[in-house]
């Protein structure tokens, strides 16, 4: 298929196009840019970021999501302080993709910047860096005033899972936020530390069903969660079958041999999802007084209910014959 | 495939007052996995040549002007 874009001879050729009248046209020469992937071609988009046009600079903040480093993110952080929101958002999603540990340079100063928003896709561009020097202001950014701020530093926290950074986010179990409290369980989910365990058990008993059912998934995938898993078969009572979920799921990733007959108890539920995690998770256990259970779900109406009882009901069966020979 | 005789009645729709495909803009025709539109000879903008469509919605995301809107039929959304 032919391309006008195949057109550019060069990025020269592109560069001529940046400075025509019609707003369209420089708009096109931009996307050539992007499209070529030649590193030389953010010299060329860096010129652009101060276009009367706000779709060119729009256009010049996603074109240089296409590229990596220092010089794009020198460019896109001016974008990133646009007065006009559509342009700002552009940047701030192609600073997001960015991987470069070397951006991080021209990204920290904003973290301070005056505007939330800014502070906010500073913090969200750094996360994936994952610069050690970034602790400090993110740490710093956990008593930002605004909670959106306040959840991209608790992620560019938790993507450098360190552990010097738990005491503050267990601090965080008792902010005014829900999705703050949320984020931060989320993040405690890779410490070795006891205290982390401790808090996303006692965010099981959280007023907002969410960050219940982060703390029951959270607890699953950490090294400690088998200390939860009395409070999690608690969680069987929930009044959202969302947090029940992830505890069947957390329970049956665990092993836990004595959470059969409560997980057992769910997996006639009316939802197919709970019913289908139930006959997982005990096909996971792979304790015999499973098998009454997944026998009521072996005839299902949903498919994925019936497969995984049936796969449980071999694990079972093979767990028997292990332990017998 | 069918060929679109009324632009009105396809599922991918493109606003020429929008459209700068009459700039050098191919973006809607290259990341079409049916290869579907084509640029018009006579107004220079996009638009859907085959009435075929798999609703799959980077014509759309990835306009730079948001020219093209694809309707989806009710069924599939």
């Amino acid at each position: 298929m032919s391309s006008p874009f195949e057109s550019y001879d060069d990025l020269d050729d592109a560069d001529e196009r940046l400075g025509a009248a019609d707003p369209a046209e420089r708009r096109v020469a931009i996307i050539a840019l992007g499209h070529s992937g030649d590193p030389a071609a953010v010299a060329h988009l860096a010129k652009m970021v101060a276009d009367p046009d706000a779709g060119v600079r729009q256009q010049v903040a996603m074109a240089l999501g296409e590229f990596d480093g220092p010089s794009a993110a020198g460019a896109l952080v001016q974008l990133l302080v646009d007065p006009e929101r559509i342009v700002a958002s552009a940047a701030a999603d192609s600073l997001a993709e960015f991987k470069d540990p070397e951006s991080a340079d021209a990204i920290l100063p904003l973290v301070k910047h005056a505007h939330a928003f800014v502070r906010m896709g500073a913090l969200r561009a750094l996360k994936e860096l994952r610069r050690k020097d970034t602790l400090k202001p993110a740490l710093e950014a956990l008593q930002d005033p605004d909670a959106a701020v306040r959840v991209q530093a608790i992620g560019v926290i938790g993507f450098l899972k360190l552990e010097e950074s738990i005491p503050a986010l267990t601090a965080l179990i008792g902010d005014p936020d829900a999705h703050v409290r949320r984020a931060a369980v989320s993040a405690l989910a890779f410490s070795h530390m006891k205290i982390a365990a401790e808090t996303i058990t006692r965010a099981l008993k959280d007023t907002d069903w969410m960050v219940r059912e982060m703390a029951a998934e959270t607890l699953g995938l950490n090294v400690n969660g088998a200390v939860a898993a009395d409070p999690l078969i608690a969680c069987l009572a929930d009044e959202f079958w969302q947090v029940r979920l992830k505890a069947i799921r957390s329970l049956g990733r665990m092993k836990v041999a004595h959470a059969v007959r409560p997980i057992g108890h769910c997996i006639t539920h009316e939802q197919a999802n709970l019913r289908k995690e139930a006959a997982a998770a005990l096909g996971e256990i792979a304790a015999p007084d499973g098998e009454p259970f997944l026998v009521l779900v072996a005839d299902d109406l949903d498919p994925d209910v019936r497969k995984n009882a049936r796969w449980a009901l071999h694990q079972i069966a093979a767990s028997t014959a292990r332990a017998g020979s | 495939m069918p060929l679109a005789t009324y632009q009105t009645s396809v599922p991918v729709v493109v606003d020429d007052a929008k459209c700068i495909a009459d700039k050098g803009c191919t973006v809607c025709v290259d990341v079409c996995p049916l290869d579907v539109l084509r640029i018009s000879d006579m107004t220079g903008k996009a638009f859907m040549a085959y009435d075929e469509c798999w609703y799959c919605m980077p014509c759309e995301a990835d306009c730079p002007t948001g020219a093209v809107t694809v309707n989806i039929p009710y069924l599939l959304r």
